[in-house]
């Protein structure tokens, strides 16, 4: 598959068009902290496209995490609305949803997030997992793991399959968590500082793995990031400041 | 498929739950191991309890009956009436009557120091039963009780089927005197075998006075029986029908009449009745429905009732420990829903609902109950069949005396296992630790996994 770069500009509030993939429109979350309401979004609009490669930057605490998970169905925006590939997310029944983050979603994490007890090839597959019956489980079995140990080769964790989490480094780590983002193949990938864990050599690596790998998918993708140069490769960055989105600029990439 | 994989790894991959099954194990299987006894016990006390008992009991009330007609004192026409029904397998008449134990001939000289010594005094209370032996042996168990393999040597009765003959190798001083056949306990105490000579004292109303006359007669020891029934093995002296008769010089030849039944369990209740109301139509009873006719269990209703009464207080106890059991698999469960705060968010991410979370961790609690739950079924089980060979390695092995034989009056320590109740306690197990599990699973499902996923 090749790349298909986003052809449209994304603006704010826009009406959701046929290329964008996933769209947030007046988005505000609030969080009760204590006896007090904290607003953590003051009505947030962003659209992702189809294969666009969208950089989101700001301070911590700017909101960016709250928003990518609101846009990855993870949580609920206390109003506005999330547009997941033109349906109203929020609206589907909990089922629903929770079948489009596992066969439409693709999340990593700066801390990796696998499962302690499972080995790395059990946790790439951990996806295909929780999306099968235990039927259809039984009868794809062989072939997950298969492709998981394919996939994790390919990642030059050849040796590593059995291992697990704790035994493995860093870098190892994530890129297993990667191997597991796209193992469904899902169209959008959400990655919430991926290197911010990791030592700068480690964490070129691991992003060079992560970039790449979208190119060939051609995957929309979200990159939350502190690092300016990471954003440069990025085609588009926005920038967040105090729950709102206070920059949208196309590189010219 | 999540749910089954994880909860497996889970259940592995942590030790706590290690002590949750082993804490299920444990309580169901030792429910199982007491109850098991617990029944053994009692249904061997039940047989004790009744004892020497017949099937049926008439104790005719000797007055008037309703038609005005004397209740005869003589057996024979109730006995007749009985046989005839062909639901009775055997019918004996029995005469009982109270006395007072002293001891003569050549053991005189120890129980006289016996009688000084007041702890002895308790002992001298008999109650002498005059029996046809060939209608008793038909009717009750006196010729197991003196077959008894407890009762040896010199306390045997020579020849079972004549036991009161007597005894070989006794040479009366002066005249012969009859036989009798004391109870295990009771020559024990007094240091009785077969050939010594014992005085019974006993008082008898005169019939036409009312005054009390003091009769004493002399007999001979022909044997010991044990019925297993410790307070009828230390009282009871069995004397012929006939001789007890002339001691007492007593007008009524039977006290009682003793019934024993082809089918008891099918036809006690109704053969009570029907002889009740047959009995009572001939007068040979004196009213109908006046409990002169009873089967063994109203004889002793109150001590059966007893003993069910502390199965189910017992039953009901031991629940608790199976209860303590799923409240530890609550407690392990939920720490592990804390700890796995993290993990549950994870799924979440990759598109785990939470109801499957919730799955998820009832799953983990299924699994604990299962294993746990069959495995104590098991050693419960196995446990209550092997409980002797158990009790003699314990017992080898520690250097004490778990199981008192001589205190029980059986020889084993009876167990007897009921495959329901496994089944009952297993399912009862398996649901209480499900619903106790509930409770963490269902909060698994409803926790914020975003707020476990932000920080490390």
């Amino acid at each position: 598959m090749s790349s298909r770069a986003s052809p449209a500009t994304a603006r704010p509030a826009a009406s959701p068009s046929s290329t964008t993939f996933v769209a947030a429109r007046d988005v505000r979350k609030s969080f009760q902290v204590g006896d007090r309401q904290l607003e953590v979004l003051h009505g947030v609009s962003l659209e992702v496209g189809r294969g666009e490669l969208v950089g989101l930057m700001g301070a911590s605490g700017a909101g960016k995490s709250t928003l990518i998970q609101i846009l990855g169905l993870l949580e609920e925006p206390t109003s506005g609305e999330v547009h997941f590939e033109g349906i109203s997310a929020w609206k589907l029944p909990i089922a629903e949803r929770a079948r489009l983050r596992n066969e439409r979603v693709g999340f990593v994490f700066q801390f990796y997030h696998l499962l302690p007890e499972l080995t790395a090839v059990e946790n790439v597959v951990l996806p295909a997992m929780i999306g099968s019956s235990f039927g259809a489980w039984r009868k794809q079995r062989k072939e997950h793991f298969q492709r998981a140990e394919e996939v994790l080769a390919q990642f030059g964790l050849g040796q590593r399959l059995k291992h697990r989490p704790a035994q493995l480094s860093g870098g190892e780590r994530q890129r297993v968590a990667i191997a597991r983002a796209l193992f469904l193949d899902p169209p959008l990938l959400i990655a919430d500082e991926p290197t911010g864990n990791l030592d700068s050599a480690t964490g070129e690596k691991v992003l060079e793995l992560l970039l790449v790998e979208r190119e060939r998918r051609g995957l929309s993708m979200l990159l939350v990031t502190h690092d300016e140069r990471l954003a440069t490769r990025c085609q588009r960055v926005v920038t967040m400041e105090d729950g709102r989105v206070t920059g949208d600029v196309r590189t010219a990439r | 498929m999540y749910r089954f994989f994880l909860s497996w790894r889970y259940l592995t991959a942590r030790r706590t739950n290690i002590i949750g099954i082993i804490g299920i194990t444990v309580g169901v299987g030792a429910l199982i191991l007491i109850l098991s006894i617990m029944t053994g016990f009692l249904q061997e006390t039940k047989r004790s309890l009744r004892g020497t008992l017949s099937d049926l009991i008439i104790e005719p009330v000797h007055l008037e009956s309703r038609e005005g007609n004397l209740v005869p004192f003589a057996p024979e026409p109730i006995l007749e009436a009985v046989r005839a029904d062909p639901r009775v397998a055997g019918a004996a008449a029995q005469l009982i009557w109270g006395g007072i134990l002293g001891q003569s001939g050549r053991d005189a000289a120890i129980a006289n120091v016996r009688m000084a010594d007041a702890q002895a005094g308790k002992h001298s209370f008999v109650k002498l039963v005059g029996i046809d032996v060939e209608q008793e042996y038909a009717t009750t168990e006196l010729r197991v009780a003196l077959e008894s393999p407890e009762v040896m040597g010199s306390g045997r009765v020579h020849d079972v089927d004549r036991p009161f003959d007597p005894p070989p190798g006794y040479a009366p001083a002066v005249r012969t005197l009859a036989t009798v056949l004391v109870g295990r306990q009771l020559a024990e105490a007094w240091r009785l075998q077969r050939g010594s000579e014992i005085e019974i004292m006993t008082g008898v109303p005169d019939p036409i006075t009312g005054d009390w006359n003091v009769n004493n007669r002399r007999y001979v020891v022909g044997g010991t029986f044990r019925s297993g029934e410790n307070e009828m093995d230390l009282e009871k002296i069995y004397v012929e029908r006939r001789e007890l008769v002339d001691f007492l010089s007593s007008p009524r030849e039977f006290s009682q009449v003793l019934v024993k039944l082809h089918d008891y369990p099918r036809d006690g209740k109704a053969l009570r009745d029907d002889l009740d109301a047959k009995l009572a139509a001939k007068g040979l009873i004196s009213r109908r429905s006046t409990g002169e006719v009873r089967t063994w269990e109203d004889f002793r209703r109150s001590l059966l009732g007893a003993i069910e009464n502390e199965r189910v207080l017992m039953a009901i106890m031991l629940s608790l420990v199976v209860v303590v059991a799923a409240f530890t698999i609550f407690a392990i469960l939920s720490m592990m829903v804390t700890e796995k705060r993290r993990d549950i968010g994870i799924l979440s991410a990759l598109g785990a609902t939470p109801s499957g979370v919730t799955a998820l961790f009832l799953w983990i609690a299924f699994l604990d109950a299962a294993i746990g739950s069959l495995l104590g079924a098991a050693l419960g089980t196995v446990g209550a069949i092997y409980i002797d060979q158990i009790e003699q390695w314990l017992s080898r092995t520690l250097g004490v005396q778990i199981f008192n034989r001589g205190v029980y009056l059986f020889d084993h320590i009876p167990a007897v296992v009921n495959p329901l109740w496994v089944g009952v306690i297993v399912l009862g197990a398996f649901v209480c630790t499900l619903l106790f599990a509930a409770i963490p699973a269902w909060r698994a499902g409803r926790l914020d996994p975003l707020e476990a996923l932000r920080y490390e």
